[in-house]
């Protein structure tokens, strides 16, 4: 007896979240398969294995290839960050960490700009926006915006480049993962510290992935530091950002570093 | 806009039209010096402020240093060499509310295309650049930004509202130059606690 399937029926049931597929095979056979599947959305011609995929947002590249979005505004909220402690090389002096941290406590003060790692830290929503040829990050504090070149290209020369607070970056997909390679940190600009421990130095090395999550409402973004002169193993720490609730505005927040009332509370003890 | 989403653009012209002023400007001309300046006499070369309040505000249109700007589907981001960044929302969002919002230097911008043009509309400037409080202008400001050969150059034309402030509106246009397809931001570093960035005058080296 030669089985023929005919036109299977599919139904939801919404209570309990199954699957039911009721297939007729000619002859007299009935079978009914019963999936358990955590199924979404409608119901007829797609398969449990479709409705599971997440719908992220997508753009184009510089090569025109599809890509994930990860254009929004991101929030780092209070449970949003994973920093273990920083392993630090035996070069590195207690000496050396009380001096990043009054060149830290000078640049606040100062209302320098804050830099990278410390914008990525934002306790505003981050405003990410990701063209074509570069994805821009741009943080409410007191900082110049990063640009990520994905055009292709490498590096600055050294010899060329003067080093920011930000670095020069560039940045490429693998897959679902943005990738970015950061070097020409300057030593003594900005907010130098790292989370987790170490200080940026000329020889820093940032490599961050970014990758979206829970259907593109998460942005987890892994940090890795690495310099031979401040850390013993590689460091890395996680944030995981929320998307921001529509509309948000981005804003750049005014840093007065002659406001008396702030640079007494900054330089004092707490009263 | 640009095909590629994003670019450097470089100003181009300066030659702008004078307003016509509802009122006496604001502040009195600056007096002319009483003398000549001598070989020796020092020169005033900075007035020691770093832009980190935004004062400079729309003024970045006008900066020498180049624009880096990125669009995407929702929204163009303006960015200088400094802190400022201007942001103009396409996402179909309105205007907020007058009287809903703290002043902005830069204000607030929403934008749409219209064929091969991108319109933009601005509120929520400051009453005057220092101004910390929450008042806001009821200033509008209306730019045009359109490219042209094939897309190296790049015009926009603003045009300011204000009945406040001037007779009919005034409009003037900038046209910038795509700089070429490697070139990278900069970092303006300045540092308000430098000694030598606050000196307002520098003697010069005596020999």
């Amino acid at each position: 007896m030669t089985a023929r399937i005919e036109d299977a029926i599919a139904t939801y049931d919404i209570s309990v979240r199954r699957f039911k597929i009721i297939r007729v095979f000619s002859g007299g056979l009935l079978i009914v398969a019963l999936l358990l599947a955590p199924a979404f959305g409608p119901v007829g011609a797609q398969t449990s294995s479709e409705l599971r995929q997440p719908k992220l947002p997508t753009t184009l590249d510089a090569a025109g290839e599809t890509v994930p979005d990860i254009s929004g505004m991101w929030m780092l909220l209070f449970d949003g960050a994973n920093i273990p402690r920083a392993q630090l090389s035996p070069s590195v002096t207690p000496n050396d960490v009380i001096t990043h941290a009054r060149m830290d406590a000078y640049a606040m003060r100062w209302c320098n700009y804050v830099g990278t790692p410390f914008l990525m830290q934002s306790r505003f929503p981050l405003d990410i926006q990701q063209g074509r040829t570069e994805t821009i990050i741009v943080a409410a504090e007191v900082s110049t915006a990063r640009h990520i070149y994905t055009d292709g290209r490498g590096h600055v020369d050294p010899a060329q480049f003067e080093p920011t607070t930000n670095g020069d970056s560039i940045g490429q997909w693998e897959g679902d993962t943005f990738i970015v390679d950061t070097v020409g940190f300057s030593p003594n600009r900005g907010l130098t510290s790292i989370p987790g421990g170490g200080f940026k130095t000329a020889t820093s090395h940032l490599v961050e992935r970014y990758r979206l999550t829970e259907n593109g409402s998460k942005l987890a973004v892994t940090f890795t530091w690495s310099d031979p002169n401040v850390f013993l193993t590689p460091h890395t720490y996680a944030f995981l950002y929320d998307r921001a609730p529509r509309p948000t505005w981005a804003r750049k927040v005014a840093c007065n570093p002659f406001d008396d009332v702030r640079t007494q509370f900054l330089s004092g003890a707490p009263k | 806009m640009d095909p590629t989403g994003s670019g450097s653009f470089k100003a181009l012209d300066d030659n702008l039209p004078k307003p016509e002023l509802a009122r006496p400007p604001l502040t009195p001309p600056v007096a002319p010096p009483s003398k000549p300046h001598g070989p020796l006499d020092p020169y005033i070369v900075t007035n020691g402020e770093c832009d980190t309040t935004g004062a400079q505000g729309l003024l970045m249109m006008d900066h020498p240093a180049a624009l880096d700007i990125v669009q995407t589907k929702n929204e163009v981001v303006i960015s200088s060499e400094v802190s400022n960044v201007r942001f103009l929302y396409l996402d179909g969002r309105a205007l907020p509310a007058s009287g809903s919002y703290d002043y902005s230097t830069v204000g607030y911008s929403v934008g749409r295309w219209d064929g091969d043009v991108l319109d933009v509309e601005t509120v929520g400037f400051p009453a005057s650049a220092k101004d910390q409080g929450p008042a806001v202008t009821d200033a509008h400001l209306f730019e045009r930004y359109s490219l042209s050969d094939g897309g190296k150059r790049l015009a926009v034309t603003f045009t300011w509202v204000d009945p406040k402030l001037f007779l009919k509106p005034w409009t003037y246009t900038y046209t910038y130059e795509k700089l070429p397809a490697n070139s990278y931001a900069f970092e303006e570093w300045c540092d308000s606690g430098d000694p030598l960035q606050t000196q307002s005058i520098v003697p010069p080296k005596q020999n």
